[in-house]
């Protein structure tokens, strides 16, 4: 499992190839600060993870680690579809500066995404209908869980579509600190050019199952997994789907890579029998370790 | 003179595709790694083709074998299989091997399911009951090939098949008397099998398998996770529905209501005067907390769909209580247990994830389609039925002078399910999915029209004696509780109901919240069910908190 942006923080590339860190600034022009500062710009986040996930990837495949199925979440796709061996570092390092860039540019501002627990989508989907408004568009987003759904979209919308949804007895319902309408059809326009700049990278047949956000559909077909690095930015990540298919491919051990641990929390919850390792908590030789034991 | 006409078209097809796999077959015994090429000339394109697999049992050796075939050689099978539980059940599909599937239950897949329906990759011919499924394997579903699994095999190819004989038997027959191909995988060779299950001449090919055959202990449910409110529904069922309705013979669903209920008759039901008059004969499968209810002398005799894993050496042990050969081990048989559920039965209690304002149950929710395994067979109301019970009898009703009497629907559940939603809705996400899946019928589990009571934490709804909808919805809303359905029902209303015994609370039938306690349950760990069985059970490695 391979978490979006969210969960990074100061001091998480100190242990990541220096190469790997060289080639980003070789690629992109974008030094990698690693800092709070660093951290306020999305360039920096997103190249960032890209690199601690690619360089884990990286240790495990040294040890012959091979993962059954990946799935990423968001911009967690491309150190997925990494691990998956559909697309190199390189093109993935590039792809993702442009994918920063891009978001950046989209949306200065008044747009984002808001987080309601304890509804079912169909009851956001009912709120989100019932109150469109064109002048602030919001739209139904990510499932997490099934009790987790994100709306993405204008903020003057999203916080009305809060406000009702805690009126209806949601745990939760709060704005997320992103500063783009992700994952909506608001982002066609940037999906377009992610998609020409893909155009022009060799993508290979994955090695293994690729779990797709844009439809939350397990797929070994490229052409699937390109129109996801693509486009899932313009659809829902439909988490808890990939997960329950996880499930039914009868998985019996995670890795989240990192940062964070978000996604092995959701996951443990859903299944509680799937034996769990998250990168961010424990050294890398341990991880190796229970690997060994379990899978 | 025409040409003679050949009646025996099929008898040659099997006869000239056996000659064909001649050299991969010693006698009716073939090697473990020629699997692949044996299915490859045995099986043709659009072949009918049942793959054993229950919710318990999988031809797991034979299912992967399958998987791997060359999609040039073999495609477009028509699968049958009364339960889609395996990944590789679907990899059938995706490769392109098999396009259409006749099935009954999906639960482990519903979510690959529900997604292959939807973009085409699997077309379905119909979402069975168990019964419907069998039925149609010997009248318009007739198999070219079965594929199933086997304990062990003597040298003959007699198979035995033990605890979980299952629905090895209807699925061999089926084909062995239409010429149709009966492929085995075994888990053992030997030279003598304890029992024949199913004889050498039904059988055409034998493989020994690299590993056992999956096998799920499907129906084990540890005491611990019983809670005091289903405890409480536990003993209104035992008073308000057992007792009051004097009933004798009884199936009950795999939920933790139905655990309580089983763990409450040796403690409960003994308090209240109850062994010896009610419930001796089961047709259920055998879950460790039938135990003491056994042990204590409430149970006289238990026929079973399927074996449980862990159970096999008590069931040995008390061959007065279950169907068991003369090799000591139990038999089962899905279709006759199926078959009992509809004809010889007075009740079935099950439970579900919704109920719709008119009574209709469902399992099926968004993004899901899990199809339905036993319930609906057992929760329905055979109206051919002849024979007559008290039980039966006491749902008669008395304004009709050819009126006869009604199979005992129960459900129970808790008003609020495990996500916190309400399980009393206005809509099934049912009807939502039938648009989906574009299915011809709504999947609904078990009918309004079949459903004779539900139970809720509220109390009972006694729904066989309402004449009309609008009675019937009010007395749904009745115990509905705080869910959008329950509010609806008012104090009059409420008041009316008790009083003509359309709706009974807790204090009704005398019933007291405050006994509803775990330390009511005769088994409270598993380590007390491994207790009450002398030793005799032994839990699967996941039930055990001990090692």
């Amino acid at each position: 499992m391979f978490p979006g942006q969210g969960s990074q923080r100061r001091g998480m590339l100190a242990t990541v190839d220096p190469n790997l860190k060289n080639k980003v600034t070789e690629l992109t022009g974008v030094n990698l600060e690693d800092t709070d500062q660093g951290y306020l710009d999305s360039v920096q986040i997103q190249l960032s993870i890209l690199i601690l996930q690619m360089d884990q990837v990286n240790q495990l495949r040294a040890e012959n680690k091979q993962p059954d199925l990946v799935a990423g979440h968001s911009l967690g796709v491309f150190a997925a579809a990494y691990a998956a061996g559909v697309i190199r570092a390189d093109d993935a390092i590039k792809v993702v500066a442009q994918r920063a860039n891009l978001m950046q540019n989209a949306y200065p501002d008044g747009y984002g995404m808001g987080v309601i627990v304890g509804l079912l989508r169909k009851e956001v989907t009912q709120i989100v209908t019932d109150h469109f408004d064109e002048a602030h568009p919001v739209y139904v987003s990510n499932q997490n869980s099934q009790l987790q759904v994100t709306v993405s979209g204008n903020i003057v919308g999203i916080q009305t579509v809060l406000e009702k949804a805690k009126a209806q007895g949601a745990q939760k319902a709060k704005l997320l600190r992103v500063p783009v309408p992700s994952h909506s059809p608001l982002m066609r326009g940037v999906a377009k050019k992610l998609t020409e700049a893909l155009s022009k990278v060799t993508l290979k047949a994955p090695n293994c199952i690729y779990l797709a956000d844009y439809n939350g559909h397990a797929t070994r077909d490229v052409k699937k997994i390109a129109y996801d690095l693509g486009n899932n930015l313009s659809y829902p990540v439909y988490w808890d789907v990939m997960m329950a298919i996880a499930q039914e491919y009868l998985t019996t051990v995670s890795v989240e890579f990192s940062p964070g641990h978000v996604m092995t929390n959701l996951l443990k919850a859903k299944a509680p029998d799937i034996k769990t390792i998250t990168l961010a908590d424990m050294a890398m030789d341990d991880a190796k370790f229970l690997l060994n034991k379990w899978a | 003179m025409s040409e003679i006409k050949s009646w025996t078209t099929h008898r040659d097809a099997k006869r000239q595709k056996l000659e064909n796999a001649a050299s991969l077959l010693d006698g009716k015994f073939a090697k473990t790694k020629d699997a692949k090429a044996l299915l490859e000339t045995l099986i043709d394109s659009n072949d009918k083709v049942v793959l054993e697999g229950d919710n318990q049992k999988q031809a797991s050796f034979l299912s992967k074998i399958l998987a791997s075939v060359d999609p040039e050689k073999i495609h477009g099978l028509h699968m049958i299989m009364s339960s889609i539980s395996r990944p590789e059940h679907l990899d059938l599909f995706e490769l392109g091997i098999a396009n259409k599937m006749d099935f009954s239950f999906a639960g482990p897949q519903s979510t690959r399911v529900s997604q292959m329906i939807a973009d085409g990759t699997m077309q379905v011919g119909d979402i069975h009951t168990y019964l419907e499924l069998y039925a149609r394997l010997f009248i318009d579903l007739i198999p070219n090939v079965v594929l199933v699994a086997a304990d062990k095999v003597d040298h003959e190819g007699n198979l035995y098949t033990g605890n979980n004989t299952e629905e090895t038997p209807v699925i061999v027959e089926s084909a062995a008397f239409k010429d149709g191909i009966v492929i085995v995988q075994a888990n053992e060779v030997v030279d003598k099998v304890p029992r024949v299950d199913i004889p050498s001449d039904w059988v055409d090919v034998v493989i020994p398998a690299d590993e056992p055959y999956q096998l799920e202990p499907l129906f084990t449910r540890d005491p611990q996770n019983i809670t005091e409110l289903q405890i409480l529904m536990g003993m209104m069922a035992i008073r308000g529905i057992y007792e009051k309705h004097n009933v004798q013979s009884v199936n009950h669903g795999v939920g933790f209501n139905t655990a309580a209920i089983e763990l409450l008759l040796p403690t409960y039901g003994e308090q209240l005067g109850l062994k010896g008059k009610i419930v001796p004969n089961w047709e259920v499968n055998p879950t460790p907390t039938l135990i003491p209810a056994i042990e204590s002398g409430w149970i006289k005799s238990i026929h079973s769909f399927g074996g449980e894993v862990g159970m096999e050496k008590y069931i040995a042990a008390r061959p007065d209580i279950f169907f068991v050969g003369k090799d000591g081990s139990m038999r089962s048989n899905r279709a006759y247990g199926q078959m009992a559920g509809q004809y010889a039965l007075d009740m079935f209690v099950g439970s579900t994830l919704q109920i719709d304002q008119y009574g209709n149950s469902s399992t099926v929710t968004n993004g899901r389609l899990s199809g339905f395994g036993g319930a609906p067979n057992m929760g329905s109301n055979p109206t051919g039925r002849r024979h007559s019970t008290p039980a039966w009898q006491s749902l008669r009703p008395d304004n009709d002078p050819l009126g006869k009497g009604q199979k005992l629907v129960v459900q129970m559940v808790e008003t609020f399910g495990a996500n916190k939603k309400p399980v009393f809705v206005d809509h099934l996400d049912a009807e939502e999915v039938r648009k989906e899946a574009k299915l011809k019928n709504v999947p609904i589990m078990i009918y309004s029209e079949d459903t004779t009571h539900i139970v809720t934490e509220e109390g009972i709804a006694y729904l066989y004696k309402t004449d009309s909808m609008a009675e019937r919805q009010a007395a749904i809303e009745a115990i509905a509780g705080v869910t959008p359905v329950g509010l609806r029902s008012d104090a009059k209303t409420l008041a009316d109901l008790r009083a003509r015994g359309i709706v009974a609370l807790p204090e009704d039938l005398g019933v007291s919240r405050g006994q509803a306690k775990r330390s009511l349950l005769a088994a409270q760990t598993m380590d007390d069910l491994v207790e009450w069985s002398n030793g005799l059970y032994n839990p699967p490695a996941k039930f055990r908190s001990w090692s």
